[in-house]
């Protein structure tokens, strides 16, 4: 009887929609570049940061955090990465170079949300070229936060950068390096530094006519233990520029490795490389 | 059995002018002239031009090709294969820039059940695909902006494949003779990037993760 198989068979399709907590706001989906979210996946970067400042390090401990990127289209791999990143002793927070989505839609990134949300410790992002797609910008501005922003955390801070300069069509304001500049100049009482953004300086994708600012304004930063980026998919770390500064690459979620980056002393560091 | 009788449909009607034999009729009288029917179409004996007139009007929500669209469509094959374009909006606050998506869909629903005398009458099931072309994004690439290839989709088009069902009233007929039904119907749809998403991560997404819900008005005229 195919119209009664066809009808329960529809019937099965909705329960299950619905009963996976899709609401219905979100399903009757105006376009795939339609940003809207549930509350709760909204300002993930300032609900993240509240809930990583809530528990700042205790004297003694070490600043410890996983550093990943790349997460764009590999959510089974990252539902292994979640696993895996909960069973690491003594982190406390996770780091994402860019591209947290592979089209730049609203979707992708609340996907790869409702994996990292699993953590025990919270994430922060830095947005990537294929966050930048079509509307991606203001799909990453509703669901996770701003573009350029820092945070100080275990006597370190953290200052996260727009360095995706070709979504721009290298109109020479991007990356922002006067804002890099300011938010370098001022530690807001801490010792260390650690920039991340997502193309490394060095890459096609960098603004060539900002990249001798960039690179620069890192080598005059004595506080900076190192630059940290995501793009290439693959994990480096070297001195491109010959200047002393160290920059670290992630591994892609697809590569299904990441890193441990363990901070210690006056800007000592230690990367653990780790398979899932 | 549903191409087939699209095709007796057109080659039914051309386009152009309707069929004429016999003696020539000046242009602007009123042709009357009798389109030979494909056996079990319950076409109206009318002039072909009539049959491009859309048979219908939509109003949508959702479905990925707009907040609100408005559109028209034809009918064939007694009314189970629908064609349909529909003109969608999205305002800025839900996309970031304001979007106007042109969308077109074509729609095979089988199976009809009336439901006692009600006038109601239950479309359990139609599938299909719509494609789609999203005008105002924002960064869909300048002259020059990335190599070749350097991101391999479109950004403005998308394309996915839709099922749903429809429960229909019966309108007094048109003046034209022509049954007349108001339908409310809803498709749960996707798009190629979705399912692309989907077959690549089978684990941890799943089909409601991917489904979109479109919620609609269909008006025969």
């Amino acid at each position: 009887m195919p119209p009664f198989f066809s009808s329960s068979f529809l019937r099965n399709a909705l329960v299950g929609a619905l009963a996976t907590g899709l609401s219905a706001c979100e399903l009757v989906e105006f376009s795939p570049n339609d940003h809207r979210a549930r509350a709760d996946q909204k300002d993930l970067t300032a609900k993240n940061l509240a809930h990583l400042t809530a528990a700042p390090l205790s004297p003694g401990d070490t600043l410890r955090f996983v550093f990943a990127g790349d997460s764009q289209r590999f959510y089974d791999d990252a539902q292994d990465l979640v696993r895996s990143v909960n069973q690491q002793p003594g982190i406390q927070f996770m780091l994402i170079s860019g591209d947290i989505s592979d089209f730049g839609l609203g979707r992708e990134m609340r996907w790869i949300d409702n994996e990292l949300r699993k953590m025990k410790v919270p994430y922060l992002t830095v947005i990537g070229n294929h966050d930048h797609v079509a509307n991606g910008r203001e799909a990453y501005q509703e669901i996770f936060g701003p573009l350029n922003y820092s945070f100080v955390y275990a006597d370190t801070k953290f200052v996260l950068i727009d360095t995706n300069s070709r979504e721009y069509n290298f109109n020479g304001r991007v990356p922002d390096v006067p804002w890099l500049r300011g938010q370098l100049a001022d530690l807001n009482g801490a010792s260390r530094s650690v920039v991340i953004s997502h193309v490394p300086p060095q890459d096609g994708d960098f603004d060539p006519n900002l990249r001798d600012a960039y690179a620069g304004t890192l080598r005059e930063t004595s506080s900076l233990v190192f630059e940290m980026n995501g793009h290439r998919h693959d994990y480096g770390v070297g001195q491109p520029f010959n200047d002393g500064v160290t920059y670290v690459n992630s591994y892609a979620f697809e590569k299904r490795k990441y890193l441990i980056v363990t901070v210690f002393g006056d800007k000592q560091f230690r990367i653990k490389q780790v398979s899932f | 059995m549903a191409p087939t009788l699209l095709l007796a449909a057109l080659l039914a009607s051309p386009p152009t002018a309707p069929t004429i034999s016999g003696p020539t009729i000046a242009s602007d009288s009123v042709v009357t002239a009798v389109v030979p029917a494909a056996p079990g179409l319950a076409l109206p004996a009318r002039p072909g031009v009539a049959r491009y007139q859309p048979r219908h009007l939509l109003l949508q929500t959702g479905g990925g090709v707009g907040m609100l669209s408005v559109g028209g469509g034809l009918s064939f094959a007694r009314r189970r294969l629908d064609l349909d374009a529909l003109l969608g909006y999205v305002p800025a606050r839900h996309a970031g820039t304001a979007l106007t998506i042109a969308s077109a869909k074509v729609k095979y629903a089988p199976w009809q059940l009336p439901l006692g005398g009600s006038g109601l009458a239950f479309t359990p099931l139609a599938v299909g695909v719509y494609g789609s072309y999203t005008f105002g994004l924002r960064n869909t690439g300048e002259e020059g902006q990335y190599p070749d290839d350097y991101y391999w989709w479109s950004r403005t088009m998308r394309v996915g494949p839709l099922l749903g069902s429809s429960l229909s009233y019966t309108l007094p007929d048109a003046p034209s003779g022509r049954a007349r039904r108001l339908t409310a119907y809803y498709e749960l749809a996707t798009n190629d990037l979705y399912g692309l998403s989907y077959y690549l991560n089978r684990r941890a997404l799943s089909l409601s993760d991917i489904a979109t819900l479109a919620l609609g008005l269909k008006l025969e005229i």
